[in-house]
């Protein structure tokens, strides 16, 4: 039967805005609704029991199931006491006994409980006939879905269905997803942590070994200064301004903010510093330099931990005073002010997010904000390190179990070793899995080691000529699974790209921008998933602690999990047998456990391999034993383990390896989560050796520098025996990472030392296109003076299968007709591309407009008054219409929007494209319209941060 | 006798609206009702700063003493409350209150407002059945040895709520914490008042008089909920 | 000296609960509006003082110092609140509001009308009701039109209810609910407001309506003059001349029509919170309806009382249109000179 707008779900289109409209009316409404279509026969009978179920008032009385979960909307990973009554969650209590939150809340996760109710949620399948919504059964979806895939397939190789998976999925759908895309047959499969973090884990890997946040939130009380670059916790990470707070008032921790916007983190700090957006490499440098010149730097930790410093040292000097303010905008006073704060308040911690990382420069961004660390000998201490805040909950573990589409889960890559080292662990056949990968090579490359299209450039993988890119052909079929196409740059050209599709597929709680914002009249597939208070399983916070949800609720009207979905298309496109071969499906629906202890059997390099499902919920069901400082285990069943074992968590779950709270912690022995630097670039470069100089965790029994551990090392030290016989057998020619019964590993710790190996962490990075991070200016600056010192890269042919500019756009000077800086970022009350929480009405009552900050004096220069409409308008001619808000948050000639606003497209409200009730409560123009070209010279990032635009009144 | 009051520490408040979406959680007022606002000072300035507001239960409370009606009470706990039967939706509450406290759903012609609706410090109102209850006036969590959501959310634990007593002591504590000469007193660093002389002295003095009206129940989670 | 304070601000529950009898709250309010009288002099120290109360109460719920100076100013911040001056943190002027209104109009009201009362008991006790000089002659003059009388009785009647709703939206609860209990005064005062805001509108247009079409008359002139300084009749013992209206009845006509247009004027402000008015317009709009209204409410018990038992023969001219020759003779003679042609039996027209 067809759902015509009028006839569907009335409740929720007449009201779309849901304004003056009570919740009570609101579900009174739905129930009545849900009744008729009831009649008509086409709603499953589970909503209609769920719906009626709402509607009837629960007696405060009734008897109560608490769950422990954890809220979704952030990486610092708040817990939750969701109170259920018949099925309904009615309460939300604060888990005041939780060691990451104390039971604090920003305003996502104090409404957490609203995802209960989710009555703009995407109801059922739908697919787009004719320009109009129409249901259809799940069969029919993966069906259809299926068979095009095929065709495609068929047609033009695997390469060409695009898997954009999601930060949104629990560990086990996450790692289920990389391996279901390595089993359809490509690395076109990614997802955001590309455009969040992803030059941090290539700057910070490459630099010491791990790319994640080194410390805790926890840690950060023992902190005596905190810089936060690019980072405004007050709004993206609430909670952890508790934290930050905390180092603030009890240890009197100087806090520095350095941003081109004041922000709410910037209102509570000792200094705060604005920079010109993309200047973030000259402004450490600039730090250094005072730090160099005063001999501020800690020498002992750089001889004994640091290499290719003096490097550095000569890159630093050319930043006088006089060109850091010329560059960034700061002057002499401020830049020794805060250089001093570091060095006489240490230790020290770094915060940064996507303020430093969303630039064409962000590789070079993080690695010097790494080397500011390990010039001040704050790393591998508490209350130092670079404490990275991620974004989404769990954007930290999809992008450990690899849904990327440069390597396989823990970081393996994507080499022949690799893919033999998964395969075992799947217990594929490696040529099986061979035989699923389009075989030709392009460039000498062969897609199934090569990595795939990034995120941030599919709009170009389909856009872009066949023959520049690395692959068969065009991508001509997107799988959106959970995620926000409005949070991606250039978003006209993606309109133009998602026209040209052959078939759309959108797995998400909610239709999402990605179903409104084309002009297709069919070709599209909207299939309802579950967030994750509809499933159970792990997440990782961005302390790298893994944490266990509880179901809270059962899934929402016809809405399926993540993981339930991918067992259907498996079945339908033929390979399910293979990628549940070691995990049990219990009807549609695979069991999350069985997923958990697969890859712990396989994530050797990073430690994923003892955090068993068992411990886990140990570890879950015991918050209140865990240290609210130290995060460790006091008494109960998981003494002394840190909570949520932040990986690395070395070893079989048998070893007990408690977790690694600090980074590179050599105050304590590996055993107990003490590390050093990893060895993860060779031991010796240039003649001069790259291992660690009488450094070494405490207990360790090679008192020095050292390689990582192999089969032969253990031989050649003579610890081989200490390994059973059993598992000499699987050690036998294997390394730590590949060993799978992880004696290797077990036998290193055992002696005290770190299984990948002791080494220096590096201050340059030879393999990067700048070897000593340098600054270069925006693809489009403002500051065309600086050009002739500080231009950008060549254009690259190919890079992630892709030609990417750099110079060509440079060379071009859009300044004159485009003056202003264009810059975005969070809101408290959203996430990301918001159409989760512009659907929840208790936070989109706080944020019922897009708007753009404007100085008062481009303003006035501008005439524009607070209030007014305007339109900004990217270098690239996309523009969008949003409201002027005058504010001194932003500087002159800077212009800031936030970037969770979707729903409406250059000035045209798509709200009547959305399946009937399914629209969310706010829309607005999506910040990335109006957002240009610029990616990462290591990672492909997106820049957000630095654009031009023009702004004129509307 | 224990006094409920609320107050919310300046220094800590960051405006992330989760006390605002907390009440919301907790009584499930409608769109436009928002019984509880985070309101920003100085917005973008140095001095900024932000604080949580809602009704603030005032031992002698300005709505009690203008209502027409009387439909105001104050609890043994001093938690001012109101009866919305009696409530002819006049507005003089919201003329009277310092705070802004009092809203009405709807301002139509012939003062039609509907029936006022305020903060409760998540103690529900005069109904005997907990349905009718929950859905007139949003939780009771008092009644169940809990503190408003609010404050209990309280993402950087800057709004604090329980007794008077216990509120004052935790606060003192903070401000002893910060009175340090190198403290972190930030905002008085900032212009807003006299940078760092203050003396030790004079910091616990003020506290106290911060918490002198403030009013608090001895619930023994309100340690939990504000230490820190 | 807070005892009158205490008492409105005790609760309807806390009333009940303590158990004061209607009488005794009477006899203190009685006392406090004495005291207060007493202290008018002293009101400006009074002011400060409380004023600083008031300060501390608000200012002892923040933290932050610095902050109070500025909150205090009424400064607007930034709030993702949508209601209306959410911004503004501090309500600066609602503590003056509350203390005009229930320090000075709430008793001042209670003067006005007790004192009106008070007189006009007197003059009934003392003086007694004017009698007609002469015997009715039977033969009786048109005074007032269908028209005219519908329009009086019109907006008599919604005055008297206007009156008597904001009467008890007042001081009703002073003394409703003990007397009557608490559903009776639900009830009550739910349709107090409703009479209230609801006629408030329809009296307005017939006042204007009313006013309008009998300014003609109402122009002074020199026998007004005359009629004052005779005190209409008081001074002196000859009746004053007048014409179709006298002194008094016009000015009875010009306070109906300034006080009258004020209390219609602050009232529909109030009844029609729709165009933004801000707490600060409400407040004053809200003074100024009390304090004109109580005013009126007080004089329109001397035109009430004039017009019924005050004096013999008057109220039948706006029950029937009619009224005798001796009457008009005896107030309005100048006016009877010109109809007195007109006259007709009385019978003909009753």
């Amino acid at each position: 039967m067809k759902l015509t707008k009028k006839t569907a779900t009335g409740a929720g289109k007449t009201d779309s805005k849901g304004l003056g409209l009570s919740r009570r009316t609101f579900l009174k409404n739905t129930g009545i609704t849900t009744g008729g279509l009831a009649a008509a026969g086409f709603m499953g009978n589970g909503m209609i029991r769920k719906a009626e179920a709402k509607t009837e008032a629960i007696s405060p009385n009734a008897p109560k199931e608490v769950k422990r979960t954890i809220c979704s909307h952030c990486s610092v990973g708040c817990g939750v006491y969701a109170e259920v009554q018949n099925g309904v969650w009615t309460y939300q209590e604060p888990a005041f006994d939780h060691p990451f939150n104390r039971g604090a809340h920003c305003a996502k996760g104090a409404s957490l409980r609203e995802h209960g109710h989710g009555e703009r949620r995407l109801k059922y399948p739908m697919k787009l006939v004719n320009g109009k919504w129409q249901k259809v059964s799940w069969e029919t979806a993966i069906d259809e879905i299926g068979d095009k895939m095929q065709q495609i397939r068929a047609e033009s190789g695997p390469d060409s269905v695009y898997w954009l998976g999601s930060a949104k999925h629990n560990n086990e759908q996450a790692y289920l997803f990389r391996k279901f895309a390595a089993h359809w047959g490509t690395n076109n499969v990614d997802h955001q942590a590309r455009i969040c973090h992803s030059t941090t884990v290539a700057g910070v890997a490459n630099t010491w070994g791990y790319g994640a946040m080194t410390n805790s939130f926890n840690d950060m009380h023992n902190c005596k200064s905190v810089i936060l670059i690019g980072s405004n916790p007050s709004e993206a990470h609430p909670v952890a301004m508790q934290h930050i707070l905390l180092a603030k008032e009890r240890n009197k921790a100087q806090i520095i903010v350095v941003d081109p916007r004041f922000t709410r983190t910037a209102a509570k700090a000792n200094e705060y510093v604005r920079i010109r957006p993309g200047t973030d490499v000259a402004y450490v440098w600039g730090l250094l330099w005072h730090i160099f010149e005063n001999g501020w730097e800690d020498k002992e930790f750089i001889r004994q931990r640091v290499y290719g410093m003096d490097e550095v040292r000569a890159e630093v000097a050319k930043w006088t005073p006089a060109e850091v303010e010329n560059v960034t905008g700061v002057g002499e006073a401020q830049m020794r002010k805060v250089a001093k704060m570091l060095a006489t308040n240490r230790p020290g911690s770094v915060v940064w997010c996507m303020g430093g990382t969303q630039h064409t420069t962000g590789n070079n961004n993080t690695r010097a904000y790494c080397i500011l660390m390990l010039a001040l000998g704050n790393m591998g201490v508490s209350g130092g390190g670079a404490n990275i805040f991620r974004g989404h909950d769990n954007v930290q573990g999809a992008t450990d179990l690899g849904v990327l589409s440069h390597t396989l889960p823990g970081y393996y890559g994507l080499s022949g070793g690799a893919w033999k080292h998964w395969a075992g662990v799947w217990g594929v056949d490696l040529e099986w899995l061979k035989g699923r990968f389009d075989p030709a090579q392009y460039r000498g490359k062969q897609p199934m080691n090569n990595a795939g299209i990034p995120v941030s450039r599919w709009v170009d993988g389909v856009l872009e000529n066949k023959d520049k890119i690395d692959q068969k052909d065009n991508i001509r079929a997107m799988v959106y699974w959970g995620h926000a196409v409005n949070s991606q740059t250039r978003g006209v050209e993606m309109k133009k790209a998602m026209e040209k599709l052959d078939m759309m597929v959108i797995v998400d709680p909610y239709p999402t921008h990605a179903a409104v914002m084309h002009d297709r009249k069919d070709g599209v597939y909207l299939l309802p998933a579950c967030t994750q208070f509809e499933t159970y399983g792990s997440v990782t916070a961005s302390n790298r602690s893994i944490q266990w949800r509880d179901q809270v609720i059962e899934p929402l009207f016809e809405s399926k999990t993540d993981h339930e979905i991918m067992y259907r298309f498996a079945k339908k496109l033929g390979f399910a047998d293979q990628l549940f071969k070691n995990i049990k499906v219990e009807g549609n629906i695979p069991v999350i456990e069985d997923i958990t202890r697969e890859f712990n059997s396989g994530m050797w390099t990073i430690g994923y391999t003892a955090q068993s499902p068992e411990r886990l919920k140990a570890h879950q069901q015991n918050w209140h034993t865990f240290d609210f400082d130290t995060l460790k285990a006091d008494g109960g069943p998981a003494n002394g383990d840190f909570y949520g074992m932040p990986w690395p968590c070395w070893g079989t779950p048998e070893m007990k390896h408690p977790g690694t709270p600090l980074l590179y912690d050599t105050s304590k022995p590996v055993a107990e989560g003490g590390l050093n630097f990893r060895a993860r670039f060779g031991v010796e470069r240039d003649g001069v050796s790259l291992l660690a100089e009488d450094s070494y965790p405490v207990g360790a029994d090679i008192k020095d520098g050292h390689p990582e551990f192999t089969d032969k090392l253990l031989k050649q030290l003579g610890w081989w025996d200490d390994l059973t016989a059993e598992e000499k057998k699987a050690a036998e020619g294997k390394n730590w990472k590949t060993d799978l019964s992880g004696g290797i590993q077990r036998v290193a710790i055992k002696h005290g030392c770190a299984p990948f190996g002791n080494a220096k962490a590096r201050a340059v990075v030879w393999t990067f296109p700048d070897k000593v991070p340098l600054h270069r200016e925006p693809l489009y600056t403002p500051r065309r003076d600086l050009l002739s010192k500080y231009a950008t890269w060549k254009d690259v042919e190919s890079h992630y299968r892709l030609p990417t500019l750099y110079e060509s756009i440079q060379k071009q000077d859009f300044s004159k007709e485009y003056p202003i800086i264009l810059t975005s970022g969070r809101l408290v009350e959203y996430e990301g591309g918001g159409e989760e929480t512009r659907s929840n009405p208790w936070l989109a009552e706080l944020q019922q407009e897009m708007f753009a900050e404007i100085n008062p004096y481009d303003a006035n220069n501008l005439n524009v008054r607070d209030g007014a409409d305007i339109w900004v308008e990217g270098a690239e001619g996309g523009r969008i219409k949003v409201k002027a808000m005058v504010t001194r948050r932003v500087d002159r000639g800077v212009v800031f929007i936030p970037f969770h606003f979707g729903g409406k497209f250059q000035g045209k409200d798509l709200t009547d494209k959305y399946p009937q009730g399914s629209a969310p409560y706010v829309v607005g123009e999506a910040a990335n319209t109006a957002t240009t070209y610029g990616y990462d010279s290591v990672t492909q990032m997106q820049e957000t941060k630095v654009t031009l635009c023009k702004v004129t009144p509307a | 006798m224990a006094k409920m009051k609320f107050l919310c520490d300046s220094e800590r408040c960051i405006e992330c609206n989760g006390c605002v979406t907390a009440c919301k959680n907790a009584n499930e007022t409608e769109w436009g009702i928002q019984r509880r606002r985070v309101v920003t000072l100085d917005d973008g300035e140095p001095t900024e700063t932000s604080i949580s507001v809602a009704c603030m239960h005032c031992t002698d409370a300005p709505c009690m003493a203008v209502c027409p009606t009387d439909c105001f009470y104050q609890t043994d706990d001093g938690i001012v409350l109101h009866d919305k039967d009696l409530c002819i939706g006049c507005g003089y509450c919201l003329f009277a209150c310092p705070f802004g406290a009092p809203q009405f759903p709807t301002e139509g012609a012939f003062g039609e407002r509907g029936k006022m609706d305020k903060c409760t410090f998540c103690a529900g109102g005069p109904e005997e059945d907990p349905i009718v209850e929950k859905e007139k006036y949003g939780a009771n969590r008092i009644k169940e040895g809990k503190l408003p959501l609010c404050a209990e959310m309280c993402s950087t634990k800057a709004l604090l709520a329980g007794d008077a007593q216990v509120v004052s002591d935790i606060f003192r504590e903070r401000v002893v914490y910060r009175g340090h000469k190198d403290g972190a007193w930030s905002s008085l660093e900032g212009g807003a008042a006299t940078p760092g002389q203050m003396s030790q002295e004079e910091m616990a003095a003020r506290a106290e008089a911060f918490a002198t009206d403030a009013t608090f129940a001895s619930n023994t989670k309100g340690d939990i909920i504000a230490k820190a | 000296m807070n005892t009158y304070t205490t008492q409105t601000g005790s609760t309807l529950r806390g009333a009940r609960s303590t158990g004061i009898s209607p009488v005794q709250r009477l006899k203190m309010v009685a006392i406090s509006l004495l005291a207060l009288l007493c202290l008018t002099l002293s009101s400006t120290l009074w002011a400060s003082t409380e004023a600083s109360d008031a300060e501390n109460r608000v200012k002892g719920n923040f933290a932050g110092a610095g902050y109070w100076r500025e909150v205090s100013d009424g400064t607007e911040g930034y709030t993702t609140s949508k209601g209306r001056e959410h911004g503004k943190l501090i309500n600066v002027s609602g503590e003056t509001w509350r203390d005009w209104r229930n320090r000075w109009v709430s008793p001042g009201g209670l003067y006005a009308i007790g004192g009106s009362l008070g007189l006009l008991t007197l003059v009934y006790l003392l003086i007694g009701p004017l009698k007609l000089d002469k015997p009715r002659t039977g033969k009786v003059v048109e005074r007032w039109k269908r028209f005219d009388r519908t329009m009086h009785w019109f907006v008599a009647i919604t005055f008297l209810i206007l009156g008597f709703s904001g009467f008890l939206i007042m001081y009703g609860k002073h003394f409703v609910p003990d007397l009557f209990g608490y559903t009776f005064w639900k009830n009550l005062i739910a349709f107090c407001k409703l009479a209230h805001n609801y006629i408030g509108p329809i009296f307005s247009l017939g006042l204007i309506v009313m006013l309008i079409s009998w300014m003609k008359h109402n122009f002074f002139n020199k026998v007004d003059l005359k009629w004052f300084l005779q005190g209409g009749g008081i001074i002196g013992n000859k009746h004053p001349s007048a014409g179709f209206l006298n002194g008094g009845e016009k000015g009875w006509y010009w306070l109906l029509f300034f006080g009258g247009l004020t209390v219609v004027g602050s009232g529909l402000v109030l009844d029609f919170p729709i165009f933004g008015q801000l707490r600060d317009t409400m407040q004053w709009a809200n003074l100024i309806h009390g304090v004109s209204s109580l005013l009126l409410l007080a004089a329109s018990f001397g035109h009430i009382y004039i017009g019924t038992i005050g004096s013999e023969g008057a109220l039948e001219g706006m029950k029937t249109g009619y009224v005798d020759e001796t009457w008009a003779k005896q107030h309005h003679d100048l006016w009877y000179e010109e109809v007195k042609d007109q006259a007709v039996d009385e019978k003909e027209v009753r």
